[in-house]
């Protein structure tokens, strides 16, 4: 078994944690550690996923009571320094709120808890995370209730034009367009970057597509992130 | 020392709930109804201090609201 070690932060809440270590440890060759919330150190942080799920039943706004934790003050510390950081859904929105990414994610458009399957077009392929996906789009699941990628116009100028914006929601063909954005993302944005670009955050689900009886586009997301180790 | 934090969606962002109740209220028969927005409060008890209204402030900017989306506004009860 191989030494390395990825750590995934655990909240009260969180459920996407079992899926993510299961993904990480077949087709990332890693092995996997849990840490929870109220650790303020993280031993092994190569690289760090905050799963999806929930956080502290999502009060007040979806995310932000976790960005509070201690082991979040350390995964902002660690982002910083330049350690890889992968927010899936509740991640994502606990990216945000703790101003790691920008932008926010509000309530879907149509105030609906949305579980559907997504197409997604790889809008940027040289970030560390999807140079290796070989695919221009990809289908992931998508599972929640505030999608709705909000950032103000400058931000939203900024993340253009800096690359930073990783997935858009589109069709299968990859037309991306207001009919091909589930939940009413500006710009159909479905995953983006900070400016250093070792943090990512993204809506839908990678470790829900490895399944060998259903679309396994999530394996080529996990074995994509080996040349991060 | 009670405070109170008002808070509400910054102008220009859609919540689909403040439309959906604004709806409601002209299907009433209520036809001079021009905008309605949908907010909320917190009623928050700190102990008297001298810098009471400053942490509040700092509470209200660094949790209760998102600065991309929304005002906060703090009153003294």
């Amino acid at each position: 078994m191989p030494k390395r070690i990825i750590s995934i932060i655990v909240f009260p809440g969180s459920n996407c944690d079992r899926d993510l270590a299961i993904a990480i440890q077949n087709h990332l060759n890693v092995k996997t550690q849990y840490v929870w919330h109220d650790n303020s150190k993280i031993d092994n942080y190569e690289m760090i996923f905050i799963p999806g799920g929930f956080s502290f039943g999502d009060y007040l706004r979806a995310g932000v009571l976790a960005t509070k934790s201690p082991a979040l003050g350390e995964v902002i510390r660690l982002a910083k320094k330049g350690v890889p950081i992968i927010g899936i859904c509740n991640g994502f929105q606990i990216l945000t709120e703790c101003n790691l990414l920008d932008g926010t994610l509000m309530n879907n458009k149509n105030q609906l808890f949305i579980c559907d399957k997504s197409y997604l077009k790889i809008e940027n392929n040289k970030s560390i995370f999807s140079k290796n996906l070989k695919k221009s789009v990809v289908q992931f699941p998508i599972a929640h209730a505030q999608g709705n990628f909000f950032a103000s116009n400058d931000s939203l100028k900024e993340l253009e034009d800096n690359n930073q914006i990783i997935f858009r929601y589109c069709s299968k063909q990859g037309v991306i367009n207001e009919k091909n954005n589930p939940n009413g993302s500006l710009n159909n944005i479905a995953g983006i970057t900070n400016k250093q670009k070792n943090i990512l955050g993204m809506m839908p689900h990678p470790e829900r597509a490895i399944n060998k009886f259903d679309d396994q586009d999530g394996v080529l997301f996990f074995n994509g992130l080996k040349e991060l180790l | 020392m009670i405070y109170r934090v008002y808070i509400n969606y910054k102008k220009g962002i859609l919540d689909p709930e403040s439309e959906a109740i604004k709806k409601t209220i002209s299907n009433m028969g209520f036809k001079s109804l021009k905008n309605l927005s949908k907010g909320k409060f917190f009623d928050i008890e700190i102990s008297e201090k001298k810098n009471g209204l400053k942490e509040i402030e700092k509470i209200s900017k660094d949790l209760l609201s998102n600065p991309v989306i929304e005002n906060f506004k703090i009153i003294k009860k």
